[in-house]
């Protein structure tokens, strides 16, 4: 059966060290986790914002946030490339097809999930501390830091939450990247093309990965949920 | 006596409705205070207000000799006015950090810190609750461990929302000495506190609050 064969290949694969395919993996998580690390503070800060300050114009801000949360990733793709490619108000910066392009790509679309997130586990959060905090002398900086350590579990899963809509994510990847081999080939993509013609035991030992990646941050996203509810 | 706080026509409202409407308060230095009022009377709104916490208007708000504005709120009147919640909340962090805490905040060095909050612990007896998560903490120990975390900041006026509020006799016993000590060393109290839960205190000035209203009682 076709089937079998494929899948032993494809453990053949991961577990002989296959260059190719764990040079995907790596391109995949190294573009995921940098667009994490860099969206993820400034993200924190403005659901923060948007959770503790009153200024006009706020309401509307939060509803944008929560619609870009369900904005189509293709759909975040297709602006980015038109602000990237070569005509585009950006093109000078050739950043089209580049692994800064997904990069870009990525914090655009962890940017709502972690604002949003943020702004919930913030509001959530018991008036006093930050009332505390304030009456025992705190500026805003430490203040704020002190409540966001309080909701910590909720900015945890926030960030799982991010990592494992970008991981998977095919749209945006596939537009501003190109699927380029050792460049900007990542695991969604290179599922995605490289199938079809004809790669499929790469596919699936690609796809066991990803699996098994979305059930590591499922489940510790989980965990954090879980550990925040007990201290309540 | 010399005045410590003093301020003329203080208000708060909320929309239409006047919550804090006070003529005229004047705290001495040294002296206890004890509020008292209905629920809904405006104690802990007049708390919040000198602690800072809301917004309220003062024609003259006068503070250790000092014209102040009272929103906005000086930053530094924190180091030199505690607040304390009615169920005051510990960061989950633990109990010798919840004390720390206001020293670090307001420049304190890191030895200075740990010396202060040693002696805030022996003062406030908890000692023995220093390695339990503070979340794990009994309503009369958070009380305490919350007195030792302002005690430590040495101010010299606290405002207390009903330290007492559901405290069994033994645990109202250990705070009202917490409060007695605070007394003694010359600071200056006002405390929120229902009738039935008047606090044992010696040489204690009683003032009344009707919606939102001050008088002297006896
Ligand atoms: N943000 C607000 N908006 C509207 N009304 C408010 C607000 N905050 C307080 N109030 C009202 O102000 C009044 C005074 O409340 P406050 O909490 O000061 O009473 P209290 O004397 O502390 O009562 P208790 O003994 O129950 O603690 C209440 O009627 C309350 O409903
Ligand atoms: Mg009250």
């Amino acid at each position: 059966m076709q089937l079998i064969e494929t899948t032993q290949e494809a453990l053949r694969l991961l577990f002989v060290g296959d260059s190719e395919l764990w040079q995907i993996v790596w391109i995949s998580l190294k573009i995921s986790i940098g667009a994490l690390l860099l969206v993820t503070p400034l993200a924190i800060v403005a659901g923060y914002l948007l959770a503790t300050q009153r200024f006009p114009g706020r309401r509307i801000l939060v509803v944008v946030v929560q619609a870009l949360f369900a904005f189509p990733t293709v759909v975040v793709g297709l602006l980015l490339y038109m602000l990237l490619s070569r005509h585009g108000p950006l093109g000078s910066l050739q950043l089209l097809f580049t692994q800064t392009a997904m990069v870009i790509g990525q914090m655009l679309i962890a940017a709502p999930i972690l604002i949003a997130f943020t702004l919930s586990a913030v509001q959530g959060a018991d008036a006093r501390v930050r009332e505390t905090a304030i009456v025992l002398g705190a500026g805003r900086v430490r203040t704020a830091l002190s409540v966001l350590r309080e909701v910590r579990f909720g900015v945890m899963a926030a960030v799982f939450n991010g990592f494992g809509r970008v991981i998977s994510e095919v749209g945006c990847a596939l537009m501003v990247g190109g699927n380029i081999a050792g460049m900007t080939r990542n695991m969604p993509t290179a599922i995605a093309l490289e199938t079809t013609k004809g790669e499929f035991a790469q596919g699936v030992a690609l796809g066991i990965v990803l699996m098994t990646l979305a059930l590591s941050v499922n489940f510790a996203m989980s965990w954090a949920q879980g550990a925040g509810d007990q201290r309540r | 006596m010399s005045h410590l706080l003093s301020c003329h026509s203080l208000k708060r409202q909320q929309g239409d409705r006047v919550l804090l409407s006070v003529d005229q308060l004047v705290l001495e230095l040294g002296q206890t205070y004890l509020l008292t009022g209905a629920n809904g009377a405006g104690k802990t709104t007049l708390l919040r207000a000198l602690a800072g916490l809301d917004s309220a208007r003062c024609a003259n708000f006068e503070f250790e000799g000092v014209q102040r504005s009272l929103s906005p709120y000086p930053r530094k009147l924190h180091r030199r006015i505690g607040f304390v919640h009615h169920h005051p909340i510990l960061f989950s962090t633990s109990v010798v950090a919840n004390i720390t805490f206001g020293l670090h905040a307001t420049g304190a060095s890191r030895p200075e810190a740990a010396q202060r909050a040693d002696a805030a612990i022996t003062w406030a007896g908890i000692r023995p609750l220093v390695d339990t998560p503070p979340q794990a903490l009994s309503a009369g120990e958070k009380q305490r461990v919350a007195l030792a975390r302002v005690h430590a900041m040495d101010p010299v006026l606290y405002l207390l929302d009903e330290p007492t509020a559901n405290l069994d006799e033994n645990g109202r016993d250990l705070v009202t000495r917490l409060i007695d000590a605070i007394s003694k060393e010359g600071r200056t109290l006002l405390i929120a506190c229902h009738d039935r839960e008047l606090l044992n205190l010696s040489g204690v000035t009683r003032l009344n609050m009707t919606a939102g209203r001050l008088e002297v009682a006896s």
